[in-house]
């Protein structure tokens, strides 16, 4: 009887448990937003690794906090091998500025898919034709010269610290303009904001291969195949080097056997044509590191950005002139006026037009947002399916819909947003104990 | 340039694979963009493994073709529930939703569609007439420039919103704070995040404006469901179909019933629309800038224009049409400093140098000659994907109409669910329907103070990049204000800025004297 019904709860949900894995959707978390560098690589890795594997692989942007938001859901999601994590080097950084506890340690690499060295560029008409020249301009101007290419620390400011203090200067002797990408950055070298700009190749390509901006150096160990004009700050005389890289990670704790299933078919989704081609045709640089090797690199990475990131040269830059709190406190300062003012107009008072709140509306109200907040609490335990009907079933009837015909609703609005959702548009909703 | 039209008129209209590619995508980006949650963006991510499969041409198709569709259909829920599908719809999210509850839904959604196409095919030909020039003037723009255009955009929402401006003006201060919430990226750093992991990634713009349109309307109609006892909506249109030919029944009536006001309005107000469509085209084409902030100055253009400007905010199809005009050019615009420069002019543009990049083409100067005829094709499929909106949104206005027909106990709930999975489906994050309900009832509260919701929207989307352009100027001139009117063009900006508060007050000012 108990097998009976276990074989009908089964059948139910479609739950055919195959042992091995994978034998259900499994989510890749990009850190970085869609349209983005990372992304773009995150979603091809993503296609041709649901090929390998044989299901489906849904790229989930959990973006924000400079990528703070997406290590931290990755690591502590559950290592079952349904969840990646598309890591990328802003790992080492986060948590030596104290903006979290999640480091590498927090993963388990299982490889490394691409690194792209950080370049130095200038417009076309600026009067820098090598490093050299450049490194003279600021050693007799300093703190004269702006720069930008990401975040304030980000990985593209470290790389250009690293130079400085190769060459001997300090890194506050270049102001660092905090800009959020690489895109917004080169917009404003073209229109004579900056002085130059730090980020990778591939980022600046169409302006460099159209002439608008000209590459001094790139900090990598090679030239590079698609810029062979482009010298290595080596070359130039400079030993620095610094990278941005992405790799494919699973939360600690995942067992050995899926990690190796996930490296087997990463090498295999590496080694494909479409793979070299795509990152080819965008101008990725392919590197693969994994195994020992990897967790040896990550060990060492993560030292080497400590050591910058606690030095007291990089530490005097982080100082800004305007704290984190000057524009919310203007934007205070506003509120508090207009406020006021309409506090003392009487113009704050309840809109003539709007209905009058009844006691029952009340209750209804507050119900509502109970409900919806129950949901929440539930979803992640039993599932989308099950809690959405419910949610919807109890809404109808609340609202003075007839049993039947809430039923009916729910049982028929709640699957068919199910399949649109987590099946046409790869939302991965909450898959509770049935599976869905 | 003849010989690349030639080449392109074949690429496009002679292949099968193109037409059928673009009919089908049109179905997708209505249906993304009238799903609130889902954005162009994520519909054209998900696009991206299957573009590397396909040609150049085809590829860019479905792009082009569904960033038109989905930027209309983001008016569907905008105008039936008040859920602004897309933030650009955000700007007349009140105006549109005002004309459904008095039972003019049809012609509402018939003039954003015939407005959306309008301003579609003109912004597709500025991009084919001066994209390399409007281009080098785009280029000028950097960090105080920017400062004072998203100021700009963000005077325009308190401009154009009913009500006084005072209470306008403190909608945006809160939109504005709201947007501090979360990581700096000026400062590295978190703020008011209450300790919080969660609150990292900020109040995400789109759950917030699901909540404060949508989540809080139902709110509102959840208190008073049983004193109404239908809500006026669901006025079928009366006259009777028994006596009408098949052709009448199913062609005629649904047709006239969406273009009969939108069409003679399209020709009296062609001026109108033409300068929306500039404005949108001009605001979209500058990279950071978009859409949102396009639809948001046109409205704000035409009601300085408009002979009955305390229509706005309570059911002007004039304020639609312009806004809507101008959200719809802005896209067009945005490809031109794509195309000229490779630099992305939005988070759709900044996928589609990708898939270029990918097939092997730079975009660049040199794009214009050595692959003019793709870059016409990009033209040609903006005119075409604008005109197969036609029928596509009139299906999808036609499908949507149902909507205000189911009786609002059935319809309240299964609203909240889809806003619930909307909020959901942006990052899969849980916590963001917890913003989503917050934001309902800031925004119930709110409307009940008379504070209206357009300008928090916009405040909580614009927040950031302000203060990043603010602190960037500051930072640069080492603290003094000089450099916000520094270059001309700054200076320009700013001055017209200022204007837009001075002047209102100074007119008051001038009219009590009297």
């Amino acid at each position: 009887m108990l097998a009976a019904s276990m074989l009908f709860v089964c059948v139910l949900a479609g739950c055919v448990e195959r042992g091995d894995y994978p034998n259900r959707p499994i989510t890749l978390i990009c850190p970085w937003a869609a349209g983005g560098g990372t992304d773009t690589v995150s979603r091809q890795v993503a296609a041709l690794l649901e090929r390998e594997l044989g299901v489906p692989v849904n790229v989930v942007n959990a973006t924000g906090g400079a990528g703070v938001t997406g290590h931290t859901r990755g690591a502590l999601a559950r290592p079952d091998g349904y969840t990646l994590m598309m890591m990328t080097v802003e790992i080492h950084m986060l948590h030596h500025r104290g903006l979290t506890n999640i480091s590498h340690a927090d993963f388990e690499p299982v490889a490394l898919l691409n690194a792209d060295a950080t370049a130095l560029f200038v417009p076309v008409d600026s009067p820098w034709q090598s490093l050299g020249q450049l490194e003279e301009a600021i050693r007799a101007a300093p703190g004269k010269l702006t720069a930008s290419g990401t975040v304030d620390g980000g990985i593209w400011h470290l790389g250009l610290a690293e130079w400085l203090l190769t060459a001997g200067l300090d890194p506050s002797d270049v102001v660092w303009i905090g800009m959020n990408g690489a895109a917004p950055s080169l917009q404003e070298l073209m229109a004579g904001g900056l002085d130059f700009v730090c980020c990778s190749l591939p980022e600046a390509r169409s302006l460099l291969d159209g002439g608008q901006i000209r590459c001094l150096g790139v900090m990598g160990r090679d030239r590079l195949e698609p810029f062979p004009d482009v010298p290595t700050f080596q070359e130039e005389g400079y030993d620095c080097r610094m990278a941005g890289w992405r790799a494919i990670a699973l939360p600690q704790g995942a067992p050995p056997e899926i990690a190796r299933r996930v490296a087997h078919a990463l090498r295999r989704v590496v080694e494909s044509g479409e793979f070299r081609q795509f990152m080819e045709n965008t101008g990725f640089h392919v590197d693969w590191i994994s195994g020992e090797e990897l967790v040896q690199a990550l060990d060492e990475g993560d030292a080497r950005f400590g050591r910058l990131l606690h030095s007291d040269a990089f530490q005097s830059i982080r100082r800004t002139r305007f704290g984190p709190y000057f524009f919310p406190s203007l934007l205070l300062g506003l509120f508090l006026a207009i406020g006021g003012c309409l506090l003392a107009t009487g113009k704050l008072g309840r809109d003539p037009d709007a209905p009058a709140v009844s006691g029952q509306g009340l209750v209804r109200l507050v119900e509502i947002v109970a409900w919806v907040v129950v949901y929440l609490a539930v979803v992640e335990w039993a599932g989308f399916v099950v809690t959405a009907t419910v949610l919807t079933l109890v809404l109808l009837l609340r609202l003075g819909t007839k049993w039947p015909a809430a039923l009916a609703v729910s049982v028929v609005v709640v699957p068919l947003a199910y399949e649109i959702f987590a099946v046409v548009l790869r939302v991965p909703l909450p898959r509770g104990w049935l599976g869905w | 340039m003849n010989e690349h039209l030639l080449d392109a008129f074949q690429h496009v209209f002679c292949d099968p694979q193109v037409l059928l590619i673009i009919l089908a995508t049109s179905a997708y980006g209505v249906f993304m963009g009238a799903v609130p949650g889902l954005t162009a963006t994520m519909a054209v991510a998900l696009l991206i493994p299957v573009t590397f499969f396909l040609d150049p041409i085809p590829a860019l198709a479905a792009v082009v073709t569904l960033e038109a569709c989905a930027i209309f259909a983001g008016d569907l829920p905008n105008t039936l529930l008040r859920i602004p599908g897309t933030p650009s719809s955000a700007a007349y999210a009140d105006d549109a939703y005002a004309l459904t509850r008095s039972g003019r839904s049809a012609e509402a959604l018939g003039t954003c569609l015939t407005f959306s196409v309008a301003g579609g095919l003109f912004g597709a030909l500025v991009l084919m007439l001066f994209a390399p020039q409007l281009a080098n003037w785009a280029r000028e723009f950097s960090a105080p420039e920017y400062f004072w255009l998203y100021l700009f955009g963000l005077s325009c929402a308190v401009v154009v919103s009913r009500g006084s401006t005072l209470q306008a003006a403190l909608a945006l201060v809160i939109g504005l704070m709201l947007s501090t919430v979360g990581f700096s990226n000026s400062h590295t750093l978190a703020r008011f995040t209450l300790g919080q992991p969660q609150l990292y990634q900020g109040v995400n713009f789109i759950p917030a404006m699901i909540g404060l349109f949508g989540v809080s309307e139902i709110f509102r109609n959840v208190l008073v469901i049983d004193a109404r006892a239908e809500p006026p909506a669901a006025n079928r249109v009366a006259t009777p179909a028994r006596g009408m030919t098949l052709f009448e029944r199913f062609v005629a009536r649904p047709v006239a019933s969406v273009f009969q006001a939108a069409l003679p309005l399209l020709w009296r107000r062609k001026l109108h629309a033409l300068r929306s469509s500039i404005i949108g085209a001009v605001v979209g084409m500058l990279p950071g800038a978009g859409a949102d902030i396009g639809a948001w100055v046109s409205l704000a253009a035409s009601k300085r224009a408009s002979k009955q400007p305390e229509q706005y905010g309570r059911g002007s199809v004039e304020g639609i049409a312009d806004a809507t005009a101008a959200n719809n050019a802005a896209l067009a615009g945005a490809w031109v400093p794509a195309l000229v420069f490779g630099i992305p002019g939005d988070s759709v543009t900044a996928i589609v140098i990708g898939v270029l990049l990918m097939k092997n083409i730079t975009p660049g100067p040199e794009i214009f000659r050595e692959q003019g005829d793709l870059v016409y094709s990009i033209y040609l499929m903006f005119f075409l994907a604008n005109l197969v909106l036609i029928p596509v949104g009139f299906a999808a206005i036609k499908i949507g109409g149902y909507v205000v027909r189911v009786p609002r106990r059935v319809l309240l709930p299964v609203i909240l669910l889809f806003c619930v999975i909307g909020s959901y489906a942006i990052n899969a994050n849980a916590f963001d329907v917890g913003i989503m309900l917050a934001m309902g009832l800031l925004g119930f509260v709110l409307e009940r103070r008379q504070i209206p919701l357009g300008p928090v929207v916009l405040g909580i989307i614009l927040g950031g990049p302000l203060e990043e352009r603010f602190l960037q100027t500051l930072a640069k001139s080492e603290g003094s204000l000089a450099a916000f009117f520094s270059r001309p063009m700054a200076a320009a900006l700013g001055v017209v800025c200022l204007l837009v508060w001075i002047v209102p007050a100074v007119l008051t000012i001038v009219r009590r004297g009297k």
